[in-house]
């Protein structure tokens, strides 16, 4: 079985779980093991863009070194870890850098020279795995199930840089959906901001940013939807007891309706680990 | 108060935008999905910078609504990249030892209940 390094990230281990044990259930499923690193910290949960700013880039960057022992590639579930794994590892092979590359590969005491390729999940199963091979693994064919794919801002900006997909229309979760047999459902703020980390100082504003996004989701036909990113599922899902709109929409983590596709125990799903409750939707497509 | 006379060099450098390359035509602001509750928005942020009022930029409440979504820089015709520009404009106050949240003003709700990776990063963009 292929082992890929897996960088799994904090909130992955504490208010996330299930979004984590998800997707190592499904990699086993699909043939590959998610090898998490031997040691690892905190990436930081957000990029710092100012250039002189080292003091930021070396907690990811030790991720980046760990990686090596296990492979070249380096699999991230959370947008937030992705977008900033990816970008500090960018950050050390940009040619104005190279004054920092020394400085941070000094005080790490490694000869680092940005090897590791940094991957989203999504990203194995498209190009390593193929969602033609996914669609014959299918257990429970999601079909009827009508999900809104929700990308956030970190899996797709800054493109020049992620390189994931189209920023403005995004369809690689689409296509995995639609490999599922669920039926993608197509919006136009798919990349729009939840407000993300200003819910702690505004969360009004934040709270607004989310709003909009389902008030998308709803009249696009949605009655799910699927994230990637522990705190757009927070703002979109938890948010919504604050909305001056009833929505009463599901928020999954993607890897819980791959998951419960490919027959995972619903145990693993935890579905009661969720403010909007999906499991009488889920019971209504006769899904559990 | 803040700024002193390197500011212009110090801002352009750390954010490595070119403020005169900005010509107002406020893609970023159209964007901006915190843009509502924002003052003074990023395109007029920017122009601010342009005319030098650089202590009034600093010292604005817009600059910490900003959830380094990217859009704004994704989205300029001029490739300046707003989002940098306010990322730089926090750390020059943070740098001079103002802090802009202390654990204490958080809602205790959130501290309970919310992701640990919104504090990591609210912390990280809001304290010194």
């Amino acid at each position: 079985m292929k082992q890929l390094a897996y960088y799994p990230g904090c909130t992955l281990y504490t208010k996330s779980k299930n979004l984590d044990l998800c997707a190592r259930e499904s990699a086993q499923i699909l043939g590959f093991e998610l090898k998490e690193l031997e040691t690892w910290n905190c990436c930081g949960a957000i990029y710092s863009t100012v250039q002189d700013d080292i003091a930021n880039q070396v907690a990811p960057i030790r991720n980046l070194i760990e990686a090596q022992k296990i492979s070249n590639k380096l699999v991230t579930l959370c947008a937030a870890c992705y977008n900033v794994l990816k970008r500090s590892n960018n950050y050390l092979l940009h040619k104005d850098n190279e004054i920092y590359r020394k400085r941070i590969n000094n005080f790490l005491e490694t000869e680092y020279d940005g090897k590791t390729e940094v991957v989203h999940y999504l990203e194995t199963l498209k190009y390593d795995i193929g969602f033609e091979t996914l669609k014959l693994k299918v257990k429970k064919n999601l079909n009827g199930l009508k999900v809104g794919s929700y990308y956030g801002c970190l899996m797709l900006r800054p493109s020049e840089e992620l390189n994931f997909d189209d920023p403005d229309n995004p369809m690689m979760m689409d296509d995995m959906f639609s490999a599922l047999g669920a039926t993608a459902v197509d919006f136009p703020f798919k990349g729009e901001c939840c407000g993300g980390y200003v819910l702690v100082n505004k969360p009004e504003v934040a709270t607004k940013c989310s709003q909009t996004i389902l008030e998308s989701l709803v009249s696009a036909g949605a009655e799910c939807v699927a994230t990637t990113c522990p705190l757009c599922q927070y703002n979109i899902d938890n948010q919504q007891k604050l909305m001056s709109k009833q929505f009463n929409l599901p928020i999954f983590y993607f890897t819980q309706l791959l998951s419960l596709a490919l027959g995972v125990d619903e145990k693993i799903l935890n579905l009661n680990n969720h403010y909007i409750d999906p499991k009488p939707l889920l019971k209504q497509k006769g899904l559990i | 108060m803040i700024a002193n006379d390197n500011i212009k060099q110090d801002i352009e450098q750390l954010s490595g935008q070119k403020l005169s390359d900005c010509y107002q035509c406020g893609a970023c602001t159209a964007g901006c999905p915190t843009a509502f509750a924002m003052d003074p928005v990023p395109s007029q942020s920017i122009r601010l910078l342009q005319l030098g009022r650089y202590d009034e930029i600093l010292n604005a409440p817009g600059i910490w609504l900003c959830a380094a979504c990217n859009v704004c820089g994704e989205r300029c015709p001029r490739g300046v990249d707003y989002g940098k520009i306010a990322d730089t404009l926090r750390t020059i106050v943070l740098r001079n030892k103002i802090t802009h949240v202390t654990l204490e003003q958080v809602d205790n709700k959130f501290i309970l209940d919310a992701p640990q990776q919104a504090f990591i990063a609210a912390f990280r963009k809001f304290t010194t």
